[in-house]
């Protein structure tokens, strides 16, 4: 994983819109080194000293390996301007597009482990890394440096616990949103993992929904392999049932496909958060305060 | 988006996957017209499972009792849905029925093929029989071989069935699905086999690349199928009339429709309490539900806008939030708007403005509501400026404005 302020990063889908456009001026303007910009038909042209080209293997001919992209196509052009990303060598994806085909997603998911290829997204504000890099549209109102790492399905929500940690004096040490669709590119896992890794990152806060498959996964996950001190907040505990609410689930009706798919999990659905013991705060102003009381402990 | 049981085998008879000759029956007097030879089988063209059950599948003889069984099935709502459409089609006598289905694991992020020897209107009662293989590199048929044998199929039924699995596998790639089920799958005395009862789900967000898929929906749409719901665009607004593509789900019915795909739409979620809510992003706007209950207050309604970055001309940020203040806002029931909109300083401004024209507007045809807005990173005073002597309470964190809005509406 290359995060650091030095990494180059490209913008793929640069003119697209005049959100992308925003985006990657956004991101520039954070200190991000946005080397250059993709976009088909407008090569040659720059964007703020941003150069453009049309395609992915141009830019990196003109300015050497280049460590990020972050995807901010059409979604039904999400599948192709990853998979041309990875045939240019590059291995940290971020796609902020929502939206996409989740076979599309399959495709690309078993592309990227065949490449060792790390992907985030797609419908997500990327990764802050707070006042040095920033890949995709994290605001950056609500964050500031520290030594909390953010792990989120969510992205307002991950302001909003950013917030309360900015708030409370507990900075952070990267805020990552792995994406709200409901096939993503990485897991909690992974990213887990990887904070648990990451020297400048002294405690985690999960950030999920009640129930969630992948939030209970990632409950398991921490008891077994995870050093540092692990807080979750996860939304939902009141929230109506049904579709109407809930990440663009799969939303499967056939009840016999489901059950055998995705298991019928505990009626408890905080279960594997308490087996784990992890606290789950109730609300997200809980989130410092049972932080601030794991830190103490150690 | 499900596709109903006649949909769905016209998908299977593309793909040749073996159905039986069936007939769309529009209205009972088409039965006068059968093609197929009695005895037949009248099926109810709904989303909803258990239609055997629930009456709505009926076996006939002659016209006379089509015609009479028609119209019943057509006046028997199953879980609130009348059919449209019934499926006249042949009868079956299978030895023996088994169940099938591809569908996407999301922690895998691989498909999964599904399979089990105990098909029928029993599978959700003998789960653990089920089978699974994950797909997890390019498909080949032989994934759909090893589910045979772990269903503990044998003989010539391997193959066979293992080329059903290969086409429903296909059918699930070529068009983007969420779900192909065959279930049952009956497998006649002669080794003979034939898909009884399909289900097809459609992948909302891929609907843009499949025309075909997508006129099915507009169909269902104007066939007035969604005439239960009630439409809560009543008001003289001219924005609401103006604005396309909305759609109140009148409760949380599982099957009704995906609100996440159509990024022009704004979908009011109604509740029981008297809290309104307009917040963005899906986690955030579950954050704010469970907050305003942990309060002990009672959300009465709320909208989800999404991504801010959806709304990008001029002014088109601050035309949807009020859109969305209207929207909650017209249940009478409605004493306190909490806004709770997390976006850059920029954002906000351009909310400020919403709230601001809003309450104008509503001051001036003399309905007082109170709002609470939540800002983040924006400078109060010239807030307050803009606001001046309009019933808004500022709030700078959630727990704040969700104390505000419970207390206000009491």
């Amino acid at each position: 994983m290359n995060l650091t302020p030095e990494s180059k990063v490209l913008v793929q889908g640069i003119t697209e819109s005049p959100a992308s456009t925003r985006a990657a001026l956004m991101m520039k303007a954070y200190g991000t080194n946005v080397v250059a910009g993709v976009s088909p038909g407008r090569g040659g042209l720059d964007l703020e000293g941003i150069p453009i080209f049309d395609l992915v293997e141009e830019a990196v001919a003109a300015v050497g390996h280049i460590d990020t992209t972050v995807i901010l196509v059409d979604a039904y052009w999400v599948l192709d301007a990853a998979l041309e990303a990875i045939a240019a060598g590059i291995r940290q994806i971020a796609i902020v597009t929502e939206g996409v085909p989740p076979l599309d997603l399959v495709r690309l998911v078993r592309k990227a482990e065949a490449t060792e290829t790390l992907v985030i997204g797609p419908n997500s504000p990327g990764i802050i890394v707070p006042d040095k890099l920033l890949l995709g549209t994290h605001p950056k109102e609500f964050y500031t440096p520290g030594s909390i790492g953010v792990i989120s399905r969510s992205s307002t929500l991950t302001y909003e616990v950013a917030l309360e940690l900015t708030e409370a004096g507990l900075g952070q040490s990267m805020a990552v949103c792995i994406g709200c669709d409901a096939i993503v590119g990485s897991s909690f896992m992974q990213w887990l993992q990887l904070l648990d890794e990451d020297d400048s990152t002294e405690a985690m806060v999960l950030i999920g929904e009640v129930g969630g498959w992948s939030e209970q996964a990632a409950a398991s996950y921490i008891a077994s392999a995870i050093d540092k001190p692990v807080v979750a907040y996860l939304a939902g505990r009141y929230a109506p049932k049904g579709p109407s609410l809930g990440h663009a689930g799969i939303l499967i009706s056939s009840r016999a496909a489901a059950q055998k798919a995705f298991g019928v999990k505990a009626q408890n659905k905080m279960a594997a958060f308490e087996e784990a013991e992890i606290p789950v705060a109730t609300r997200p102003s809980e989130v410092p305060k049972l932080l601030k009381k794991l830190l103490k402990k150690k | 988006m499900d596709l109903l049981e006649y949909q769905a085998k016209s998908l299977f008879r593309q793909m040749a996957i073996p159905i039986l000759p069936s007939q769309r029956i529009d209205k009972p007097a088409d039965l006068k017209g059968l093609k197929i030879p009695y005895p037949v089988v009248l099926k109810s063209q709904v989303r909803a499972g258990g239609r055997g059950r629930a009456g709505g599948i009926k076996f006939v003889e002659n016209t006379i009792d089509a015609v009479a069984a028609a119209q019943t099935i057509f006046n028997l709502p199953i879980e609130n849905e009348y059919p449209q459409v019934l499926l006249a089609e042949a009868k079956y006598n299978a030895d023996q029925e088994l169940y099938l289905a591809v569908l996407l694991d999301p922690i895998a992020r691989r498909p999964v093929l599904l399979g089990s020897r105990q098909g029928g209107m029993d599978v959700e009662g003998s789960i653990d029989k089920m089978q699974q293989v994950a797909v997890d590199q390019e498909f080949s048929p032989f994934y759909a071989r090893r589910l045979m044998l772990k269903m503990g199929l044998q003989g010539d039924l391997i193959q066979s069935v293992s080329t059903i699995v290969e086409k429903m596998y296909r059918l699930f790639v070529e068009k983007d699905l969420d779900l192909v089920e065959i279930n049952p799958l009956g497998i006649s005395p002669t080794g003979e086999l034939m898909a009884l009862d399909g289900k097809v789900t459609a992948n909302d967000d891929a609907l843009g690349r499949h025309p075909d898929l997508a006129a099915l929906s507009g169909k269902r749409q104007s066939s007035g199928l969604a005439g239960d719901r009630r439409n809560p665009y009543v008001g003289d607004d001219r924005r609401n009339s103006n604005s396309k593509a909305q759609q109140s789900p009148s409760q949380f019915d599982p099957k009704s429709q995906s609100p996440i795909s159509n990024s022009e739409s704004l979908q009011l979620i109604e509740l029981d309490g008297n809290i309104g809510i307009l917040c963005n992003g899906v986690g955030l706007t579950m954050a704010t539900l469970d907050a305003v209950a942990h309060q002990g207050g009672k959300p009465a309604n709320f909208v989800n806008m999404g991504s801010l970055d959806r709304y990008d001309g001029a002014n088109a940020l601050r035309d949807r939030t009020e859109l969305g203040l209207e929207l909650v806002a017209q249940d009478k029931s409605v004493k306190v708007i909490l806004v709770n909109i997390l976006g850059s300083a920029s954002k906000s401004e351009e909310i400020t403005a919403a709230v601001a024209g809003y309450l104008e507007r509503k001051a001036r045809a003399n309905r007082h509501i109170q709002v609470v807005l939540r800002l983040v990173a924006i400078d109060a005073d010239a807030v307050k400026k803009r606001l001046g002597q309009l019933p808004v309470q500022l709030a700078s964190t959630l727990d704040e404005a969700v104390a505000q809005a419970v207390s206000g509406a009491k």
